[in-house]
């Protein structure tokens, strides 16, 4: 089937037309709300950071000039919001929170044996400031390049891959430290 | 850039693979450390989320944002632009709607004619505004003519008699130079002569040596 672009959808919505709005969130809607929910760690936040991105998205539309994608250039507005929750709430881990993730889907849990290594993953994920983690986020889970990531994080290209790299080693120092802990429990 | 972070973003773009890259950095233990920890995050990426999205209805949002809502529909601007069409219609086309003596009549021309008629009409105004311009300025041109022949016949009559007088005067001169050249002529000349010349038989009476006067 025939898909529209998304410069395509925009000019449509920027004339009124409540389809092509409704395309393109739908093109967006589910990247959004688990980028939010990786980075901030609940679903009422994930929610609220949607709401908040889509608000936006929505006043400044016409904004949208094209000289990059509309995805990176929708990332950017969801990074700033993600940050600026992030920053406004010094963010402590919640076990709750990884709780109810791990609850959430306890069926496919049994069937992957690597789900537990998944678990650690992310929960290692969440021990790293919020700017290594963000730059993982947008380079592993929503693949866009260093200099896509360094246009929407205001930063230069070799920042991006030098946070990329520091966040790397941390996590690994973070995964071998926690591989260390589980063993002694054993 | 070192030639093992080559490597490695050659793998993060997916440009080798995964057993490429592990080969290419087996002697470089801090990439492959980076490999397997993005291994790691890749494969979790690579997992279906399950999560269900929460429904929030944003065309509420969009439609207040940039749907406006639709003009009443009003018949008076067709029917202001029927008007005007009729009118331009009607002022284009060769019928003409007269209204005169309290009755309105609706009549047909042929507007070709007319537009003819028009011309020939200008073109004869034209014209004679362009001979009466012609004539106008022919008549100028002669009274121009005519005074200035006048002012030259009175120069050349002063500067005739200026010249006769002029000769007159030189004549005059002339004439009594001569007189008084010739009277001195005389004077010097024959006067003398004159005086002491007597003829013989002069039947005037002039003393002699004799006491006798003749007749």
């Amino acid at each position: 089937m025939f898909k529209r672009s998304d410069e395509s959808l925009i000019a449509k919505a920027l004339e009124g037309d409540q389809h092509a709005w409704q395309q393109l969130v739908s093109r967006y809607q589910s990247a959004l709300y688990y980028f939010g929910l990786r980075l901030l760690g609940s679903k009422e936040d994930a929610n609220d950071l949607l709401q908040d991105v889509l608000m936006v998205l929505c006043r400044n539309l016409g904004q949208y000039r094209g000289e990059s994608s509309f995805k990176s250039w929708l990332f950017s507005i969801a990074n700033y919001r993600a940050m600026d929750v992030l920053r406004r709430r010094k963010y402590s881990e919640d076990e709750q929170s990884l709780a109810e993730l791990a609850d959430d889907s306890p069926a496919l849990c049994q069937q992957l044996s690597s789900k537990q290594q998944q678990q650690q993953v992310r929960l290692q994920l969440r021990q790293l400031p919020a700017e290594q983690r963000l730059i993982l986020e947008l380079k592993f889970y929503q693949q866009f390049t260093f200099d896509e990531i360094a246009s929407q994080l205001a930063i230069s290209s070799n920042t991006a891959k030098s946070r990329f790299y520091t966040a790397l080693d941390k996590l690994r120092l973070q995964l071998e430290d926690d591989h260390v802990e589980q063993s002694a429990n054993f | 850039m070192s030639n093992n972070q080559q490597i490695f973003e050659l793998w993060l773009d997916g440009k080798i693979s995964t057993e490429q890259c592990k080969t290419q950095l087996q002697h470089a233990p801090e990439w492959l450390a980076r490999l397997n920890s993005a291994m790691a995050i890749r494969r979790d990426a690579n997992t279906p989320e399950f999560d269900a999205i929460p429904v929030f209805d944003s065309s509420a949002l969009f439609a207040s944002q940039w749907q406006r809502p639709k003009a009443k529909r009003s018949w008076w601007p067709q029917v202001s632009l029927a008007l005007s069409c009729a009118a331009m219609l009607i002022s284009l086309s060769p019928a003409q709607l007269q209204l005169q003596d309290g009755s309105l009549s609706l009549r047909w021309s042929n507007s070709q004619s007319e537009l003819n008629a028009a011309v020939e009409s200008a073109l004869t105004t034209y014209q004679q505004q362009q001979q009466q311009w012609l004539a106008q300025q022919l008549t100028l041109q002669q009274q121009n003519t005519n005074s200035q022949l006048v002012l030259l016949k009175d120069y050349l009559q002063d500067e005739l008699k200026r010249d006769q007088r002029s000769d007159m005067l030189q004549l005059v001169e002339h004439l009594n130079q001569q007189r008084q050249a010739d009277w001195q002529y005389w004077q010097d000349n024959y006067q003398p002569i004159q005086a002491s010349y007597r003829p013989d038989n002069s039947y005037y009476l002039t003393p002699t040596t004799s006491g006798v006067d003749k007749p």
